[in-house]
């Protein structure tokens, strides 16, 4: 059932057995897992339906690190959070992102891949994917040229990626979030406080806020944050009236380790042979969200050379062509446009692949020339962090404070990779590799156009020890036994790939927990 | 004519002399042609290939002649794991990637071999 908590009097206070804080990804994965149980599930969304400029202002931050997206642009406060624009790119994260490398400082998980794969399965329908596939050999599609490059390489390999339609969580299960018999949502619910046990041992409350004052309680047994990784540290950094640098943050851990991966132009590439090598399994179809690979780094080599994990796209254009990195690509304007096309019915090809297939003429016959646009995982850095601003929204809410920084590994990998990747493409013969000049310079100086990805990761990391992180390995807050982290913010380490099938596949293994718990 | 046993030793010796040395020859002329023509120039065009090469003399004082970078080619080539046996400046480039032989110029990611034949190139031009 649905409720607009503005229709609710100052001072309700709501009861049941789950709150979870925030409807995107994670939230509505886990509301849904609990749907049709015993359990009184609450679930709290700051927005509406619909976009609400107002609401999304809500969002807007301070950035005072290295240029960032604006961040009231960077995450969406509606129902369905973020994925009511997200693209749709979906692949797994590979055994080596969750294991403790010596030469990647705070890496490790407290789960390892394994844990995963029964939720990473699960997740493929949820976002409306293929297959749970990610061999290159899977994807041929019937097409003996859809084969992946440097197929004999052990340094190399083509990590894969499908594509959800995208699945926009806001239209796909609104009805069924709404139409369950215990889930409670409410939307126009923002959350500003959570309140702990004198104690600071468990959760007890939290404080929801309307735009004219009203203030509403939720109380439950047990409470998930599921917000973005951005809301999540703030709202534990901004629940500071029983301890003074917020909840779960006794280890000063909390908003540390914001990660983003790394998503920018940065080689080239040009075929020995255009008519030896196929590039069909590389290519981006965005229309029909047909599979496709990119060049990753081996775990083997990653090891040998002590690098991140990352990988590059391989798109066709011509060298000297300006490439965009993900940030100037995708800016305000075109995700407006693309917005108001699917609202719009649908009409006409999708602003986005408009502007994905649009590269710049190229030399006639089969391409020679291809840009390489990297995508690696950050280093888990503690410089890297959310902190509170001293300006507030207008529910009185410390804003947030990004302060997003790299690390000389960053940029190592980096180079390192394209650096393998040149190696591997003399020696079979395929090709040559230029890497771009500024990835040549210094290990500590970014261009400009340095980009995430939107991927926000990391702010309220996992770890066995709660010296090393704020949640153990079922997300659940070291310092305060009823209370869960959903999303992105748990992740310790970013892996190369997009992170929403494994946001996806973590809250099915949340949700799988919370019904045992109870 | 009969062969005594010294004669014949003598005469087999010249022939596999001969043998080996004729072909090497023609081998060599065919290498020399293949060093004044890098394969990158099919990949890049004349004009890139040239600026890597006055990238890579610019860079590497000891190797700003002709004489000198045909030496170091050459050098490189005996250093092949089987001497006897000609290679290919193709079979040449491709043991630089696998042994890590590898130079950036301008940013590419080249064998040291088609670096100095870039900027044999570059020279001649």
């Amino acid at each position: 059932m649905h409720t607009d908590a503005r229709s609710l009097d100052n001072g309700t206070t709501l009861q049941g057995d789950l709150c979870i804080v925030g409807a995107g990804a994670a939230g509505i994965t886990i509301a849904r897992e609990l749907a049709n149980t015993p359990l009184k599930v609450l679930l709290l969304e700051g927005g509406g339906f619909e976009f609400d400029p107002k609401m999304q202002e809500l969002y807007r931050g301070e950035n005072v690190g290295l240029p960032y997206f604006p961040l009231q642009a960077a995450a969406l406060h509606y129902f369905g959070g973020t994925t009511n624009h997200w693209a749709g790119w979906c692949s797994t994260y590979e055994p080596i992102d969750f294991e403790k490398r010596d030469w990647v400082p705070y890496s490790g998980w407290p789960i390892r891949r394994e844990d995963l794969g029964p939720y990473y399965a699960r997740a493929q329908s949820i976002l409306d994917l293929g297959p749970y596939k990610y061999d290159p050999a899977d994807w041929k599609n019937g097409d003996d040229e859809r084969v992946p490059m440097l197929g004999d390489s052990k340094a190399v390999y083509t990590k894969m990626w499908q594509f959800s339609p995208p699945t926009r969580f806001g239209t796909r299960f609104r009805d069924e979030i709404v139409n369950a018999p215990n889930i409670h949502l409410y939307t126009n619910a923002n959350v500003v406080e959570v309140i702990a046990n004198d104690a600071l041992t468990s959760v007890q409350s939290v404080r929801i806020r309307g735009f004219d004052g009203k203030e509403i309680r939720a109380r439950a047994r047990r409470f998930v944050l599921a917000c973005h990784s951005i809301q999540n540290a703030r709202l534990l950094l901004a629940s500071n009236h029983q301890a003074r640098e917020g909840l779960a943050n006794e280890n000063d851990l909390v908003g540390r380790f914001f990660m983003e991966h790394l998503e920018m132009p940065a080689g080239e590439l040009v075929l020995a042979d255009p008519a030896k090598t196929s590039t069909k399994i590389y290519a981006l179809d965005f229309a029909k969200r047909t599979p496709r690979g990119e060049l990753a780094i081996s775990p083997a080599a990653a090891r040998e050379h002590r690098v991140l994990n990352g990988t590059c796209s391989v798109e066709p254009g011509n060298l000297g062509d300006e490439v965009k990195s993900t940030f100037q690509f995708l800016d305000t304007t075109l995700m407006n446009a693309q917005r108001a096309w699917e609202n719009g019915g649908r009409k006409g090809p999708p602003p986005l692949a408009s502007a994905e297939q649009a590269p710049a003429p190229r030399a006639e016959g089969l391409p020679r020339f291809y840009h390489l646009v990297s995508r690696q995982e950050q280093s888990p850095n503690p410089d890297s962090r959310i902190t509170l601003s001293t300006e507030k929204d207008a529910l009185g809410m410390p804003r947030a404070k990004l302060n997003w920084q790299m690390t000389e590994l960053d940029k190592r990998s980096m180079r390192t990779f394209y650096q393998v990747l040149g190696a591997e493409m003399g020696r079979t013969g395929t090709g040559r590799i230029q890497i771009h000049e500024w990835l040549l310079s210094d290990d500590k100086s970014w261009p400009s156009f340095i980009s995430g990805g939107w991927h926000h990761m990391g702010t309220v990391r996992m770890a066995s020890d709660p010296r090393q992180g704020v949640v153990d390995a079922n997300c659940r807050v070291h310092s305060l036994n009823n209370l869960y982290i959903g999303g992105c913010a748990v992740y310790p380490t970013a892996g190369a790939v997009n992170p929403t099938l494994t946001l996806v596949a973590i809250s099915l293994r949340l949700a799988e927990h919370l019904k045992a718990a109870n | 004519m009969q062969l005594d046993r010294r004669r014949f030793l003598q005469v087999s010796a010249l022939g596999v002399a001969a043998a080996i040395v004729y072909p090497a020859c023609e081998g060599s002329a065919r290498r020399a042609a293949e060093v004044d023509k890098p394969h990158l120039l099919d990949m890049l065009g004349a004009d890139r290939v040239r600026a890597i090469g006055k990238r890579y003399v610019a860079s590497t004082p000891n190797e700003n002649t002709a004489d000198a970078l045909r030496a170091a080619i050459s050098k490189s080539r005996n250093q092949s794991r089987v001497p006897l046996m000609p290679r290919s400046i193709d079979d040449q480039v491709r043991e630089d990637f696998i042994n890590g032989n590898t130079v950036l110029v301008d940013g590419w990611v080249l064998s040291v071999t088609e670096a100095r034949q870039a900027a044999l190139f570059a020279l001649s031009a």
